[in-house]
């Protein structure tokens, strides 16, 4: 009964209500309502992760990977390493089959066979990788999962160095390592000489593969008896030597908020009264009111001085890399700037429009293309805010298939600013090619050599026939 | 007393250093044959710090070490490597021999082996008798290619085990397929990627083997066999595809050669590209490297190619 009167009184409202909502078409407010409802939970939700710690940043980061033959001992040597690291509380101790076994990981949409340990020394906290061949390195690089810093090569003083050991120093420069660790691994199995032997042959060939081997520290020590607990002197007192070469030889990585400012423009406004405002987020540096700047992209390079920093509608003494910011900007007509451009400290960027670069080309199940493609490919390359048709030529093959890494040459329409170590995506349509990161950048194009891009088949075959 | 101890210890540690292998010798040895530190050292001390001798022990003892180190490192999975594309006359090899890292498969010692192996198998195809068919075809298993003899007279057996012995690393020959043609069929080969070619054979990640017939002699004919062999290896078709068979809905799942948009050119088909240059696919084979490389061991059934 009184469930009725409830209802009956009650339903005049929910119609006049439920009219409103249809009268009014406010079908974009229900959406957004949807979205609240959505949103809001998210930010509410309280999780307990009663077992994960907090990871304290007192200490700077490092990236080190292993690199050497399969049967040296690098994944040892990495369990040793956190074995010996865990009895000083500075690391989770983990097992060899652990490292070995690690499952394929998904960065960026590719596959990587990869392993990622962390551990930390008195001094720095590391990030260890570990991957079973040369693709996966080289897929590490372009994802930037984990950027390698310096690597330790394992070589055993048993089998010395072997002919595939130029492979691996070749990997080393390619992916831009410079800073290399030596360890001479197995040395219970050997005797003094043969371990002067192996190092005086790993300095030689160090040097001939243009690294610096007379400089390189070289540790020796046997990472099995460390994992065993047997033999200090060569087992635990060797992996301690060897991170305290690491700690000292691989220079510890400039972090982002060290660097020049940078700041990929996203948008710009013109607020009366005030001025141009440019928004987006800062990527690296500190940015102060008052400095000076420079906006460089599309063929301009625009000076001006920033007037004030704002985040979340309130002025900012400085902003630091990571903060959405808007910039007050000085002089400069909202037209003038355009997304894509990058307001940076003055003379610390430049435009390019020819590069070199080494991308992934996703395979068809990481959702790429089916087929292979050749030089003279027409894409668009994705970086930072702005975006840009560009012209690939293949360098050393005469295709490139998906799931291929490959060293590419890009001649991009327009200039923009770009810098070694960029990371860009290529796109065909509205699918996803690849994945790369620029290696070189090259002379910029002259002007005949930026009409070639647009040409077509024909008239490129006509002007090789011409050249004939 | 204590001394006394001290000097008698000294003795032993230094008569201990003498009776090991002396340093420059050990290291002269290994510069000069490349063997592992311990086998030179082992050579050294069985004759006597005698380099001459040693050198001659290890070149006997290389083979019975290659074989010891292929033995403990078998069955250990092997999914890189290479296919290597060789085409003499009207005799077409396409070998693929696996190792464990793609380092390996990088490595000149291990290019000679895959050289080796698509050597051998010209020669043995070179030997067999041409057939009433236009074109022979030979499968090989792994069995049958370690049998087949190099040109110095070893099995490619033997001249695995000696690369293993060096690399360090498990590789296998994992299959082989030799074409003879006849009757005005002509071979092209390709690899991709086309970066190395030793003795004219090309070696790659892929490799494929075009057998066409000219119907109407034009100039470009080699060229675009070429590039049909390119396609072949890039665009994975299954089969060459008759008149009977209709063109797939989707462009890009289409697996019949004749229907597919050609690779180097994508405004005409293949179909067309062929009747353009008077061209006519006879047959073509396609391998990639570890595609068939789940098999642990022994391959099982139907991962082995039958013979037609």
């Amino acid at each position: 009964m009184t469930s009725i009167i409830v209802a009956r009184a009650l339903a005049p409202a929910f119609h006049r209500s439920l009219k409103q909502l249809i009268k009014k078409g406010s079908i974009r407010q229900l959406q957004n309502f949807a979205k609240t409802l959505q949103v809001v939970p998210q930010y509410r939700q309280k999780r307990f992760y009663a077992e994960k710690q907090v990871f304290e940043r007192t200490k700077p980061h490092c990236n080190v990977g292993t690199i050497g033959h399969v049967d040296h001992g690098k994944t040892t040597l990495t369990a040793a390493i956190t074995k010996v690291l865990s009895e000083q509380k500075l690391a989770l101790a983990r097992l060899y089959q652990d490292i070995d076994n690690a499952p394929e990981e998904k960065a960026r949409g590719i596959t990587i066979n990869v392993a990622h340990i962390e551990y930390q020394t008195e001094n720095r906290h590391y990030g260890h990788t570990d991957c079973p061949g040369h693709a996966d390195y080289i897929k590490n690089m372009i994802t930037g999962a984990a950027q390698m810093d310096g690597a330790i090569m394992v070589v055993a003083a048993t089998d010395g160095v072997m002919p595939q050991t130029r492979e691996h120093l070749l990997l080393a420069k390619q992916i831009g390592v410079t800073h290399l660790v030596v360890f001479i691994n197995k040395v219970d199995a050997a005797d003094k000489e043969m371990v002067e032997l192996v190092e005086m042959e790993i300095r030689e060939l160090l040097t001939e593969m243009g690294f610096d081997g007379d400089n390189i520290p070289i540790v020796s020590g046997s990472a099995l008896c460390a994992l065993e607990g047997k033999n200090p002197e060569i087992g635990s007192e060797a992996i301690l030597k060897l991170l305290a070469e690491v700690d000292s030889y691989i220079p510890t990585p400039v972090r982002e908020l060290d660097k020049p400012f940078l700041l990929p423009v996203e948008n710009t406004y013109s607020i009366p009264g005030r001025g141009t405002v440019v928004t987006g987020r800062l990527e690296r540096g500190v940015l102060k009111k008052g400095a000076d700047c420079e906006i460089v992209g599309y063929n301009k390079v625009l000076k001006t001085v920033v007037t004030g920093v704002e985040m979340f509608h309130k002025i900012l003494e400085e902003a630091q890399a990571g903060d959405q910011l808007g910039a007050l900007i000085r002089g400069l007509k909202r037209d003038d700037v355009k997304r894509g451009m990058v307001l940076a400290k003055p003379g610390t960027v430049k435009s390019q429009d020819h590069i070199e670069s080494q991308v992934y080309v996703l395979s068809k199940e990481e959702g790429g293309r089916t087929k292979p493609f050749t030089s003279f490919i027409q894409l668009q390359m994705f970086c930072r805010t702005w975006d840009c048709a560009v012209q690939v030529i293949v360098a050393d093959k005469e295709m490139v298939m998906p799931g291929e890494d490959s060293r590419l040459e890009l001649r991009m329409m327009r200039p923009m600013v770009l810098e070694e170590g960029q990371r860009f995506t290529l796109r065909d349509g509205s699918q996803t090619l690849g994945t790369g990161v620029v290696t070189k950048t090259l002379a910029r194009l002259t002007p005949e050599e930026r009409e070639a891009i647009s040409e077509g088949k024909k008239a490129r075959e006509k002007k090789l026939q011409a050249a004939k | 007393m204590q001394v006394l101890t001290k000097t008698i210890w000294r003795f032993f540690h230094s008569s201990g250093t003498n009776l090991a292998v002396e340093k420059s010798l050990l290291a002269t040895l290994r510069k000069k044959t490349g063997y592992t530190f311990s086998n030179c050292k082992k050579a050294l001390e069985m004759h006597n710090n005698d380099l001459n001798h040693a050198e001659t022990w290890l070149k006997q003892q290389a083979q019975a070490l290659g074989w010891s180190k292929a033995t403990k490192l078998e069955g250990r999975q092997t999914m890189q490597g290479l296919v290597g594309v060789a085409v003499r006359d009207d005799e077409g090899v396409l070998v693929e021999v696996n190792c464990e890292t793609d380092f390996v498969a990088r490595n000149k010692e291990f290019q000679k082996i895959v050289e080796d192996a698509a050597m051998s198998c010209l020669n043995f195809i070179k030997s067999q008798r041409k057939s009433q068919d236009t074109i022979t075809k030979i499968c090989l298993d792994a069995e049958q290619l370690k049998s087949l003899k190099t040109l110095d007279g070893k099995s490619l057996a033997d001249q695995l085990a000696m690369m293993i012995g060096i690399v360090g690393e498990n590789a296998t020959l994992k299959r082989a397929l030799c074409l003879k043609a006849g009757n005005g069929v002509q071979l092209s080969g390709y690899a991709h990627p086309s970066g190395n070619s030793n003795n004219n054979i090309l070696m790659g990640r892929l490799g494929g083997l075009l057998a066409y017939r000219v119907i109407e002699p034009t100039e470009n004919a080699t060229e675009v066999s070429k590039g049909l062999c390119q396609h072949i290896v890039g665009m994975d078709p299954k089969k060459i595809g008759s008149s009977t068979d209709e063109p797939s809905k989707n462009k890009d799942d289409e697996k019949c050669l004749i229907h597919q948009d050609y690779l180097l050119d994508e405004s005409v088909t293949v179909k067309d590209l062929l009747s353009e240059s008077k061209l006519e696919i006879v047959d073509f084979k396609r391998f990639e490297c570890g595609e068939s490389s789940h098999a642990v061991g022994d391959q099982p059934l139907e991962y082995v190619e039958t013979c037609q």
